[in-house]
């Protein structure tokens, strides 16, 4: 591209370009700065599309919709948060826009009880607690989205509560609360998950079960 | 006191719990194993979701995303080359796929639609049945790329429909359009192809509706080189977890597929992959 862009050049410029740096190339025409933003950040974003909407295809969806959308209204970034923490606001809300979208073919069983029931009583082999990960996602998929997109945020991708609040737009008091709500809905399926070790030793599986 | 709730321990073990009613769980906690086993399990399950392996972006998504931000630079790039009297964005409602761009300069394995014109399977296999299915096909047919623009095309192919006195079979403008939840893959495309039009010959297909009047224009764009009659299959599927419309026409002793993206139409079509079928012989 011609060289009237208002940069030095290219991102060799300096070796580790801040984010700030690399969104502030792209505003002033740079047409490599935001695919290096988005190389630089994928991973992280991918998981929280991947856990948020439950569906690798979505999440591919999704995450090109915040792409997009990112790339063209960077310019509305302010700077009052870190470019990380507006990148992320943009994928989750491109995920909870879809899941609302989506309510028709739920992707969720959004808390369903008895789904979670089911899928206890579907897997009785302890040897199976060894996936954990399949576990796991089964379990993040029982919870309500707004729930699961806190929970994923602090507890997963260890986000501090404020930022986790700042990324969802919602007060730190709610992400509190939502991933408090969360995890009391996990608990019957995690004592199942640890069940075969010292969980059973004091806990009867699930809390309301006995007498 | 009584065993207090999970939620209410989750809670409190979160600090949501203050003053008096904190004290007391705190204290029940002291004394009941029940409930202190319960609180435990709570603080375990962000030590076992952290513990979760992190997905890692799978290349295909990584590399479409790659080109889809190499779209939108190029774009961005080509609309301050002009002068500033066009607007740098049209107005367009949401797309999923930014089709003009994406499809033209790099075949991205998304949206896609499969036009197949087959050989061996005569367009009245297709058409046959189809006269019970509605032409439903306005709202499912574009989630959002196509629009206007097919107009003119549409016009004359739902024209031709009309005029003639039962469901022209000879037309490849009336056609049925089978869903099914195929996903095809561009390495296996050839392959799932023929054994989706094996199925097709042998039974009626799945749910079918006819053509709308923008996917009557892509089909006719896409097989533009085919003469009519040929038109093998017509059939909505996913091409690489993509909605995507795959057209199978037949010409010269073989298949030729092509998958599109759903907003394929008269004007523009979004020919993501095509195939070439080994003539389906007899049958």
């Amino acid at each position: 591209m011609p060289a009237t862009v208002p940069i030095s050049g290219p991102i060799s410029g300096d070796e580790w370009p801040s984010d700030t740096e690399l969104l502030r190339r792209h505003v002033g025409g740079d047409s490599d700065a935001f695919g290096e933003l988005f190389r630089r950040h994928r991973d992280r974003l991918w998981a929280v599309a991947l856990r948020t909407v439950c569906d690798p295809e979505e999440a591919a969806d999704a995450l090109q919709d915040a792409m997009i959308s990112a790339f063209r209204r960077a310019s509305d970034f302010r700077g009052d948060s870190a470019v990380t923490t507006w990148l992320h606001r943009i994928v989750v809300n491109a995920c909870l826009d879809r899941l609302r979208r989506r309510a028709v073919r739920p992707v969720t069983s959004a808390g369903d009880e008895q789904a979670l029931e089911a899928l206890l009583a579907h897997d009785p082999d302890p040897a199976r607690a060894t996936d954990t990960r399949l576990d796991v996602d089964a379990a993040l998929r029982m919870l309500p989205a707004p729930q699961r997109a806190a929970l994923v945020m602090v507890d997963m991708l260890g986000f501090s509560v404020d930022d986790a609040a700042a990324i969802l737009d919602t007060s730190p008091g709610t992400v509190k609360s939502r991933c408090a709500r969360a995890r009391a809905r996990l608990l019957p399926y995690v004592a199942h998950l640890r069940g075969n070790r010292s969980a059973t030793e004091r806990v009867s599986p699930a809390q309301g079960g006995d007498t | 006191m009584t065993h207090p709730e999970s939620g209410v321990l989750a809670e409190f073990r979160a600090g949501l719990v203050t003053g008096r009613r904190r004290a007391s769980i705190a204290s029940h906690l002291e004394a009941c194993d029940r409930c202190a086993g319960l609180s435990d399990q709570l603080g375990a399950i962000p030590v076992l979701l952290a513990a979760a392996p992190p997905p890692a972006m799978p290349d295909d998504v990584a590399r479409r995303l790659d080109l889809v931000l190499a779209a939108e630079a190029a774009k961005r790039d080509s609309s301050e080359r002009t002068v500033d009297d066009s607007p740098p964005h049209l107005p367009e409602p949401r797309r999923r796929w930014d089709f003009r761009l994406v499809t033209q300069r790099i075949l991205v394995p998304a949206a896609a639609v499969v036009v197949l014109a087959a050989g061996g399977f005569g367009l009245n296999r297709v058409i046959g049945g189809s006269s019970s299915s509605s032409a439903a096909s306005g709202s499912e047919a574009a989630p959002a790329a196509a629009r206007p623009a097919n107009g003119t095309a549409a016009a004359r192919s739902e024209a031709t429909s009309r005029s003639s006195a039962h469901p022209a079979i000879e037309s490849p403008l009336n056609f049925p359009v089978v869903n099914s939840g195929i996903n095809y893959l561009r390495a296996t495309l050839a392959q799932q192809l023929e054994t989706e039009l094996q199925k097709q010959a042998q039974s009626a297909a799945g749910p079918q509706v006819l053509a709308s009047g923008s996917l009557k224009g892509c089909v006719q764009r896409v097989t533009q080189g085919t003469r009519p009659g040929t038109l093998a299959l017509v059939e909505r599927a996913h091409f690489h977890g993509q909605p995507a419309i795959v057209i199978v026409a037949v010409s010269g002793g073989h298949d030729t597929a092509w998958v599109t993206a759903p907003g394929c139409s008269a004007s523009s079509d979004h020919v993501l992959a095509t195939a070439t079928l080994p003539g389906t012989s007899a049958s």
